[in-house]
């Protein structure tokens, strides 16, 4: 291979890293809000709603920044919608996060007429990391990106500290494997679930806002297509584990840059068959791991969907 | 203070209140998301309940929206019976389109019109079956999530869509436009009422409805549904053969949205083409909670939600309102429908001056 080869790989690489960010967010957020039993499948109704916030915000303030909090401020408030039918009012989980995307997407559609096609003038700077940058291959991919895929670094890390390493999580567990006997042990099961649940809103509406504000920083109606139900795959894949997630989602990453620089290229294989990869391939990927995952006995959180009751024995 | 307090049984009349006022619900917030985007709700609602169900052909375009509702949500009902949560029926109609299609575009244009459209008819049913039996295998055999494969088997079958529409199936007199040449003659479901739209389609709904209402009602079959949905541990230790279950349930309910895309280009349309509504899809889900399950009540709901989405259509040509409103009356709809079932199950008890009093009687004493 000569040098030439060699950029295009880490190019390419480079935009799987980006890609894979708009995934890594959701997938971390989910992760919690299934360890804790409650199963959201609202994941792409908060993410086109922090796609649509984080966007407008962006825009109006020139400060990605302040968009990117804005996105995940409304994913958030989203998720809470469905805190309150699963949790409080114990409805059908799996038809209120279905609702929760059908919301997302037509709130964001009934609202996002006028934003169509506008772009923004100020995206996130790249920063290039001391030292860290300087290290071949791993350096211009992971460590040349944007402060926004720096933060998703630090989520993974941190909240896969938080899971296995610090009593709040442990608290997380037990919720999800069995909540009557948390609750015996004094611990919330109720604000524990709502908190878990309202994180995973924040960082599903993070994802929404990566794609509009840094991958492809402009508004289209329903531009998340269908990522926040790649997403969920991604939770079974990681076994519920942050950071596995981050595999799974450079692995997504590096499919969808890989199908577009070919649409680049002008390879002679029609775009849609292209464009049909990333679902084509999360779906043998959920195939593989749901075998995986009964093989090694390992298995999703135990109370996942269903409501706890406190006064029901 | 206020408590719940577990029902002996449901009162039948919360099985009308609730979906009525869940829909109220839904109107009153979709009315405030219209005023705050400054546009008057009582003139959108007005325009569109004329625009739904006023005239013989507005109530007409009401039924053509409807009969693909009423076809999918037949089936969808026999699986969610079972807790298996089809989410596509999206898939599966646009399967049964592009399966009836092949027979419209490259058979002859002089076969007999009875045997085309029978052929059409199956094709598509077929083809839905096909998309719907691998979601359920998967399950069966797998424990895959349902959700999840049925939901990214829609994007895959959108895509196979838009292969065939931008390359071999495109009419080369399309101007580039990824149509395909219109049907023959003989490949178009006859309209049973003198101009409108409403085809044959309608009648293939009703008979689905009683299908589906006979096989729930009067069959091993439908009675097994039951029993694997409330318990399916039960179900094994009776004999059942869930896998079996799940496959056929599934692949009558592929059937029927596959039938619906047929319906669509055959009845509607008259060709093929990329945008073919397959969001009926995830309408018919709504409309399958609305009626609990019932398939016979399906069919109005089917008809009311029809009547939203022509009415909101012609309202988005005329006042510029967004569709997406409709989307977003149907989730709150949903939401507050579901969040409302815990009513069926509890009562709600403000035991507040109860206490009071018990705490002046031990004042007494």
């Amino acid at each position: 291979m000569n040098a030439s080869h060699h950029l295009i790989i880490i190019a390419l690489l480079f935009a799987a890293v980006q890609s894979g960010t708009i995934l890594l967010f959701p997938t971390i957020g989910e992760i919690f809000t299934e360890r804790s039993g409650v199963m959201n499948l609202g994941v792409e109704g908060m993410m086109i709603m922090g796609a649509f916030f984080g966007f407008v915000v962006a825009y109006e303030t020139k400060n990605p920044y302040l968009g990117f909090l804005a996105g995940m401020l409304a994913g958030g408030l989203t998720s809470l919608i469905h805190a309150f039918v699963s949790i409080t009012l114990r409805g059908n989980q799996v038809v209120s996060g279905l609702a929760l995307t059908i919301f997302g997407l037509g709130f964001t559609n009934f609202y996002g007429q006028k934003w169509i096609n506008l772009k923004l003038t100020t995206t996130p700077s790249q920063i290039s990391i001391p030292l860290l940058s300087k290290i071949p291959y791993i350096g211009p991919i992971f460590f040349k990106q944007d402060a926004l895929v720096y933060t998703s670094y630090i989520f993974a890390i941190v909240m896969w500290f938080i899971l296995y390493k610090t009593k709040v999580g442990v608290h997380l567990r037990a919720v999800g494997q069995n909540a009557r006997a948390s609750d015996a042990m004094g611990v919330n099961v109720y604000a524990t679930r709502y908190w878990w649940t309202f994180f995973g809103g924040l960082l599903a509406g993070a994802g929404g806002a990566y794609l509009t504000i840094a991958y492809a920083p402009f508004w289209l109606d329903g531009m998340t297509a269908g990522r926040g139900w790649i997403a969920l795959a991604l939770v079974i894949f990681a076994m519920w584990d942050p950071l596995n997630a981050m595999i799974g989602a450079y692995l997504f990453g590096g499919i969808d840059a890989l199908q577009l620089q070919l649409q680049a290229i002008g390879v002679t294989i029609p775009s849609s068959l292209l464009n049909m990869l990333p679902y084509l391939l999360t779906l043998i990927v959920i195939i593989v791991a749901t075998l995986i995952v009964r093989v090694k006995h390992i298995s999703a959180p135990k109370e996942l969907g269903t409501p706890y009751n406190r006064e029901e024995k | 203070m206020v408590r719940f307090e577990k029902r002996e049984n449901t009162p039948v009349s919360l099985k009308f209140i609730i979906p009525l006022v869940s829909v109220l619900i839904g109107l009153l917030i979709g009315a405030v998301a219209i005023a705050v985007k400054g546009i008057n709700p009582f003139k959108v609602y007005h325009a569109l309940l004329i625009g739904a169900f006023s005239s013989k052909y507005t109530f007409s375009e009401t039924l053509v929206a409807a009969t693909p509702l009423i076809l999918i949500s037949a089936g969808l009902i026999l699986v969610f019976k079972m807790n298996f949560w089809n989410i596509g029926a999206y898939g599966q109609y646009i399967m049964g389109a592009i399966f009836s299609s092949y027979f419209a575009l490259f058979w002859s244009p002089n076969v007999p019109k009875p045997v085309m459209l029978t052929i059409m008819v199956l094709a598509g049913m077929v083809g839905g079956a096909l998309w719907a039996i691998i979601p359920a295998m998967l399950k069966a055999f797998w424990e895959v999530n349902e959700v999840i494969s049925t939901l990214l088997l829609n994007y895959i079958a959108l895509f196979i869509l838009k292969f065939l529409m931008y390359g071999t199936w495109r009419d080369p007199s399309s101007h580039g436009f990824p149509l395909s040449k219109p049907f023959p003659d003989n490949a178009q479901l006859p309209r049973i009422i003198y101009h409108t739209r409403v085809n044959l389609g309608l009648i293939f709904g009703i008979i689905a409805v009683i299908v589906v209402w006979f096989i729930l009602k009067k069959t091993k079959f439908g009675y097994e549904i039951a029993v694997i949905g409330e318990n399916p541990r039960a179900a094994r230790y009776a004999g059942m053969d869930v896998a079996k279950n799940i496959i056929i349930a599934m692949a009558i309910s592929g059937a029927l949205a596959g039938l619906a895309g047929m319906v669509q280009v055959s009845g509607i349309i008259h060709l093929l083409q990329i945008k073919i509504n397959p969001d009926y899809g995830y309408t018919a889900i709504i409309v399958a909670w609305l009626s609990y399950l019932d398939p016979i009540a399906a069919a109005f709901v089917s008809v009311f939600l029809g009547g939203l989405a022509s009415g909101a259509s012609q309202i988005q040509i005329t006042m510029r309102v967004p569709f997406g409103i409709v989307n977003v009356i149907e989730s709150v709809i949903l939401f507050a429908l579901i969040g409302s079932e815990i009513f069926m199950k509890y009562r709600v008890k403000f035991d507040f001056g109860k206490r009071k009093k018990i705490n002046k009687q031990e004042d007494i004493l």
